[in-house]
């Protein structure tokens, strides 16, 4: 259901992949007008790239750009050809924002970067969305998502000591660069309504990472004592100052939970939790130094606690106590979710190719905003008679004889 | 150079920890003038008197005022104004609410029912700005059955299926990290629904109440897995640092200690190039390794033979040569001297160093982002990266100038304990209520 927010804002969406993709559809999901573009040989490498349905490979049918590309139109152009680069001009012209990931350099080679752009439209805000920016000696390196996960400095630590670094789990570094590129795009377009004038952002993924909140707080041991941030036993990793006996996942009766006190005040209440307040008074844990010596102790009658507790039990007890914790679910785990479903939080799409599925839901809500029903993710190409006849004026035979020259 | 596309956007910040502040930090980066609202009754800056040779504080040493010297808190308040409001007093919730009147937007993170028990809650917000964006982030949102639940980005990671994800396939999920990855997500989700809300509010005059539930604006970032599941009935198998469609694809021992490099090959031209590479031609038309399906059911075998060639290399090298025949490859960096000595990132002038009255000069990150058209050259951003405020710096400044405070109301003020620089006793104990609270049960 995107809200009306950004109702007339017009977005021509030209990156493929992840970041560029999921920065389009923040704005889309927002009310904006989002033209995907996609070079008509070489469409977005997501519609290639699994799952799909019975592991068929088929373009309209990718879970990757089904999620990521719903709720735009989808046009195709090649802005390597005269015919492509006027029409592109011209779209730029009619936008008030492009997105673009093609490699640094690509757009002003076929005479439509931001400069060119902008003498059509000085108030246009160009967001380009790359591995490592726009600049700098490593700014055509290629990139996977392990790749750019690693060179954004949160990887070294992930992971057992004894054994290699680990990534996180899915396409994180990519999501999180085009959320940023997203708040970057949205604040560089209110910057427009406040002086008229455009912008060119530049997105370096290894940057969003590098300046992600939690790798500048823990640069600062390493800035204040040269101590480098390294992989760690996973409780002594999560508990940093605080007692490691109740930091951490563990099992339980029927999975996992995962568990965050808050430091030594919050002893009485885990004591609480698994039902031994005796523990509170006990001379053997009074302070926090006893408890920490005896953390092998105390972890094995939490241990016997959650052995005997389901998810859902420890979850409860825990949140009566008010500590920081969470059973370890599974996604579809998540889409049954009472919370969420009380909040109407998914929504269900079909799309003409892939059917019917439940999508996850909007990022926030806004008070004061009309929404409307989302719209699946186009087919290749699937409004090139829409977009191409009421913004550029072009007839059917005329854009058959584009189709025919391969321009769209 | 322009303006700061944010400047004259005045924005009251209630937040602690990682979510809120960064939100703060993007909008203030961009020139919006962010002010930190803290209160010496309960502090997120550390431990009052944490003891001596601590790490996380400059040179080990606390100092004389630890919470303004507490690392963490110095890198994710930059460029705010900071300062202290006793908001469970009456004339500490004025001075917040004349400050409402005259500010664009107010957002918070703080747990569900804090607001509305301050007497700050969205209708009370709005009946003074009519046009007052406010945005209230509970981990979970403002509904629903677990509005009250304590959370963390941990917990959040947790429930949305990204802890279940993440690990070695080969060891159970209590061997995992907490990662509290969704905070970020969080505070950078805030930031756009905020500039949204601005932007809306510009063109009708309208103000907006924004439910933000870290949760929902982190879930989508796993969007293709919840498609997945309902597409193939089965859940994702945890894969480490393996890839179901690359190989190789993973993380190689390095010459040095404790020294990583990561290596994707996309396709058959890069497996091909990627041997030429390691100097082993002959693995292309090895049997093991022809096609990608038998390089993936051989991966310990293959993975072994390139950790040979890279464990007597050093990562960056490897990088660059792997780079120039055009293959993925990262050293694996930490987020200290590593990234701070990345070339690139040195090229791009990523770090500026930055002096803190209390704390010294330390580098800090640059912006995440580089607005291009507003830069000297074509790696700068017009940033002025001021130092986190200390506690309740700018007190005489903003109370003084924009409320018109005089110097007497603000000594009456700090002798109260309504403003003031120095936390109160149990401030970092989960505020000094619970503090006195605790400290009377145990002397029952």
């Amino acid at each position: 259901m995107p809200y009306l927010a950004l109702n007339g804002v017009r977005v021509i969406d030209a990156t493929t992949g992840i970041a560029g993709p999921y920065c389009g559809k923040m704005l889309a999901d927002y009310g904006a007008e989002v033209i995907k573009l996609e070079l008509p040989t070489k469409p977005d490498t997501s519609r290639s790239v699994g799952a799909f349905p019975y592991d068929i490979p088929h373009p309209e049918k990718s879970a990757l750009f089904l999620h990521l590309n719903a709720g735009k139109k989808g046009i195709t152009l090649d802005p390597s050809t005269d015919d492509g680069k006027r029409m592109f001009i011209e779209l730029a012209r009619q936008s008030d924002i492009i997105l673009e990931s093609f490699r640094p350099g690509q757009m002003a080679e076929w005479g439509i970067g931001y400069d060119a752009l902008r003498q059509h439209r000085s108030d246009l805000v160009m967001t380009s969305i790359t591995p490592f920016g726009q600049s700098g000696p490593h700014k055509d390196y290629q990139f996977t998502e392990l790749t750019i996960f690693a060179a954004g400095g949160g990887m070294r630590r992930e992971g057992l000591p004894e054994r290699e670094p680990l990534r996180y789990g899915a396409e994180i570094a990519q999501y999180f660069s085009g959320t940023t590129a997203a708040a970057a795009t949205m604040i560089a377009t209110f910057g427009v309504v406040m002086s008229g004038e455009g912008e060119w952002i530049d997105i370096s993924m290894q940057e969003c990472m590098a300046g992600h909140p939690h790798q500048i707080g823990r640069r600062a041991p390493w800035i204040y004592g040269s101590e480098p941030d390294l992989r760690k036993p996973p409780r002594l990793a999560a508990a940093g100052m605080r007692e490691p006996y109740a930091v951490g996942t563990f099992r339980c009766k029927d999975g996992f939970v995962s568990f965050l006190p808050l430091g030594s005040r919050m002893w009485p209440q885990l004591a609480r939790m698994i039902d031994r307040p005796e523990l509170i008074d006990d001379p053997r844990y009074q302070s926090s130094d006893d408890r920490t010596d005896r953390r092998t102790e105390l972890e094995a009658i939490f241990q016997q606690w959650f052995d005997d507790h389901t998810r859902e039990q420890v979850f409860a007890a825990g949140q009566r106590e008010g500590l920081p914790c969470a059973p370890i679910m599974d996604t579809d785990e998540a889409l049954a979710n009472e919370h969420f479903r009380s909040r109407d939080y998914f929504v269900e799409l079909a799309h003409p190719d892939a059917g019917s599925l439940t999508y996850t839901g909007m990022p926030f809500r806004l008070s004061d905003i009309a929404a409307d029903p989302n719209t699946p993710a186009p087919r290749l190409g699937q409004h090139n008679p829409e977009i191409y006849g009421s913004l550029l004026n072009i007839t059917a035979p005329e854009l058959a004889r584009l189709r025919a020259k391969g321009v769209v | 150079m322009k303006t700061a596309p944010l400047a004259g956007i005045r924005a009251l910040e209630l937040a602690e920890i990682w979510a809120g502040p960064f939100c703060g930090v993007l909008l203030g980066d961009m020139g919006a003038e962010v002010i930190k609202v803290e209160a010496l009754q309960r502090i997120a800056r550390g431990p009052i008197r944490p003891a001596p040779n601590t790490p996380g504080y400059p040179d080990y040493d606390p100092g004389e005022r630890p919470w303004n010297r507490q690392s963490n808190f110095n890198a994710v308040n930059r460029n705010k104004f900071g300062i202290t409001l006793d908001l469970t007093s009456e004339q500490g919730v004025d001075a917040f609410k004349r400050l409402v009147n005259i500010s664009d937007v107010v957002f918070t993170n703080f747990a569900f029912g804090v607001m509305d028990r301050l007497g700050i809650g969205q209708e009370a917000l709005h009946a003074i700005k009519p046009d007052l964006i406010a945005l209230f982030t509970p981990g979970y949102g403002n509904t629903g059955p677990y509005k009250r639940h304590r959370s963390m980005g941990m917990a959040i990671d947790a429930m949305t299926g990204h802890s279940a994800l993440r690990g070695y396939p080969d060891l159970d999920l209590s061997h995992n990290s907490l990662v509290h990855h969704p905070d970020a997500v969080g505070g950078v989700t805030a930031a756009f629904a905020i500039c949204a809300a601005l932007h809306y509010r510009a063109r009708t005059g309208k103000g907006q109440f924004i439910d933000l539930s870290q949760a929902e604006s982190f879930m989508p970032h796993l969007g293709e897995i919840f498609l997945e599941n309902q597409m193939s009935g089965k859940r994702r198998e945890r894969r480490g640092n393996a890839h179901p469609h690359m190989s190789p694809h993973g993380c190689y021992r390095c010459d040095g200690d404790d020294a990583w490099v990561s290596i994707a090959v996309r396709s058959r031209r890069e497996w091909e190039r990627f041997c030429d590479v390691i100097g082993l031609p002959q693995l292309t038309k090895d049997p093991r390794f022809a096609s990608l399906d038998d390089r993936i059911a051989n991966r310990d075998a293959l993975d072994a033979i390139i950790s040979g060639w890279t464990s007597r290399r050093e990562r960056h090298d490897i990088t660059a040569q792997l780079q120039a025949a055009g293959i993925p490859a990262a050293p694996v960096l930490d987020c200290g001297a590593d990234t701070y000595d990345d070339p690139h990132l040195q090229a791009r002038q990523y770090f500026q160093i930055v002096t803190h009255a209390d704390a010294g000069a330390y580098p800090m990150s640059g912006p995440v982002w580089r607005f291009l058209s507003q830069a000297d050259d074509d790696a700068r951003t017009p940033n002025r990266h001021e130092p986190a405020p200390m506690l309740g710096e700018h007190n005489h400044q903003l109370l003084g100038d924009l409320l018109g405070y005089t110097p007497d109301t603000l000594k009456s003020l700090e002798d109260a304990n309504i403003i003031g620089t120095t936390p109160l006793e149990g401030a970092d104990m989960g505020g000094v209520r619970r503090f006195a609270r605790e400290q009377a049960t145990q002397n029952q």
